[in-house]
């Protein structure tokens, strides 16, 4: 029961570290359709601080991963 | 254009892929909940969901039987980080819903939303298998080879090839080596191409000054191919005086170069190739046979095309399908062409089908898919073929009917001119007026 708990909850956090993954990839891809198609480029810049934050989330989440260990 | 909804809880990633979404041309709507997307299908039709596994208010699983019971079926999407996702939607069997894994890529999106148009054929290019790497072609007479291919690349042993010419026997030769266990390279050799003074030193190399031109020290073909494979092309071609030379080789996995006296080991397959028939091997004297059992420790014969046509489509698409990737086109075939290919006897195997395929595809206009194949598919080199044939000598004809055939056919070739067909004959025109005389006057011919 106990080791079942745990790995709910290891599931539950490698979840929370996907999202900001997630985030990262479809903000790259964006950015990718800026400048393959001259868009403004505050669209770009935009991306970029989301890819930065996501990336601080993205290790916040793994360190619960390994603090939960 | 779609009409899109998507059901995501992470409002960051669903406003980025509104963004892409509207970049590649369709509507989009979110929700962030179940209930949110009960909400939008009560006056709404969409023709894509794409929906996140995991909600604030239950699964996306719950989504379908909602819409199942309201009558509704959109295209479905299943976002989810999880790969076990997959196993659960194929358990569900339902036709409708297809999955994409976090983190979604753009290249995604579109293949879900803009259909398989540009992936089919890709998937198609990919669905043809490359046996061994190689060979192309699910026929029982590749089967068999494919088997035989196999067991003898666990082995070490020597391996000859027989096929026609164009059957490929080069492309059997790779697949035995990316088979084997050899870690060192596929070398090539053409046994027929060399001459009788060359051959010594390109089999086994040669010392600087063994002869004039030797400028520099030369390491040979078995050298070369230490730990590897090396492949012997036409070995039947080899001058047979060479061959004792050969045999050594084999035998002691040793070599010395020409002018050289070390001997290097060499640790290598022999895989060696002739279009000779075995017939011919045996009565022309074009191999020793001491060369021929080391050689042919394990003799395999590939079938000429002709034996497998149903493998036709498959060479055919795959051979387009390079063509359409170097050269950025999108040439397909039609059912008909295929069956026309299919039809034809293929003398020169696939090396004549490879050929024709590219004849047609540079004929063909770049502005349309459709492949323009030749109206005749027969090379010159076909054409003679069956003219040899026609006009084979058989035993039991005399010499005096031989004599009126080929006279009669040089005749032939140039249109009846004697003076020319005499020239061609080696014989004077006189004595050939005599011959033609002899069988019953000058004829047709006159």
């Amino acid at each position: 029961m106990t080791s079942d708990n745990n790995n709910q909850q290891l599931d539950q956090l490698v979840h929370d570290a996907r999202g900001p993954l997630n985030r990262i990839s479809m903000n790259a891809e964006l950015i990718k359709l800026v400048l393959e198609n001259d868009m403004p480029k505050e669209k770009a810049i935009e991306a970029l601080n989301k890819i930065i934050s996501n990336c601080q989330q993205c290790s916040g989440a793994l360190q619960k991963i390994v603090d939960s260990q | 254009m779609l009409n899109i909804l998507l059901v995501d809880d992470d409002l960051e990633f669903s406003d980025v892929v509104c963004h892409i979404v509207e970049f590649l041309g369709h509507n989009i709507n979110t929700a962030t909940s179940l209930k949110e997307a009960h909400q939008w299908f009560e006056n709404n039709t969409f023709d894509h969901v794409l929906l996140d596994f995991m909600l604030p208010d239950g699964s996306g699983l719950h989504l379908l039987d909602h819409l199942k019971m309201i009558g509704q079926s959109p295209k479905i999407t299943l976002i989810s980080g999880h790969p076990s996702v997959k196993g659960i939607l194929a358990e569900m069997c339902e036709p409708n819903v297809g999955h994409l894994l976090k983190p979604l890529q753009r290249e995604d999106l579109e293949l879900v939303l803009n259909g398989p148009k540009k992936v089919a054929k890709k998937a198609k290019a990919s669905g043809i298998t490359r046996h061994f790497g190689s060979l192309i072609g699910e026929s029982e007479p590749m089967q068999h080879l494919y088997t035989m291919i196999e067991r003898v690349a666990k082995t070490n042993a020597n391996v000859m090839l027989m096929g026609e010419s164009g059957a490929g026997k080069e492309v059997v030769a790779q697949a035995i080596h990316n088979a084997s266990q050899y870690e060192g390279p596929l070398i090539a050799s053409n046994c027929g191409a060399l001459s009788k003074e060359l051959i010594g030193s390109e089999l086994f190399g040669h010392e600087k000054g063994a002869f004039t031109g030797a400028i520099a020290r030369k390491e040979g073909v078995f050298e070369q191919a230490d730990n590897g494979t090396l492949f012997l092309d036409e070995v039947t071609e080899m001058p047979i005086d060479m061959q004792p030379n050969l045999l050594r080789v084999l035998e002691t996995k040793k070599v010395t170069r020409v002018g050289g006296n070390r001997e290097i080991s060499t640790n290598c397959r022999v895989i060696s190739a002739t279009n000779r028939t075995l017939s011919d091997l045996a009565h022309n004297n074009v191999i020793r046979e001491d060369i021929y059992f080391r050689l042919a420790v394990f003799p395999i014969d590939i079938p000429p095309l002709r034996d497998r046509k149903e493998d036709i489509p498959l060479l055919a698409k795959a051979f387009l399908d390079q063509l359409n990737d170097e050269n950025g086109t999108s040439f397909s075939w039609t059912s008909h062409q295929l069956k026309e290919l299919q039809s034809y006897e293929w003398p020169g195997n696939v090396r004549e089908l490879r050929h024709a395929i590219h004849r047609a595809f540079i004929m063909s206009d770049p502005q349309t898919s459709d492949i323009t194949l030749p109206a005749n598919l027969e090379s010159p080199f076909s054409r003679v073929n069956t003219q040899v044939d026609d006009k084979q000598v058989s035993a039991g004809q005399t010499i005096e009917e031989v004599e009126k055939e080929l006279i009669h056919a040089t005749l032939d070739k140039v249109q009846g001119n004697k003076t020319l067909a005499a020239q061609m004959l080696g014989i004077s025109t006189k004595t050939l007026y005599n011959r033609l005389n002899a069988y019953g006057g000058i004829g047709e011919y006159k």
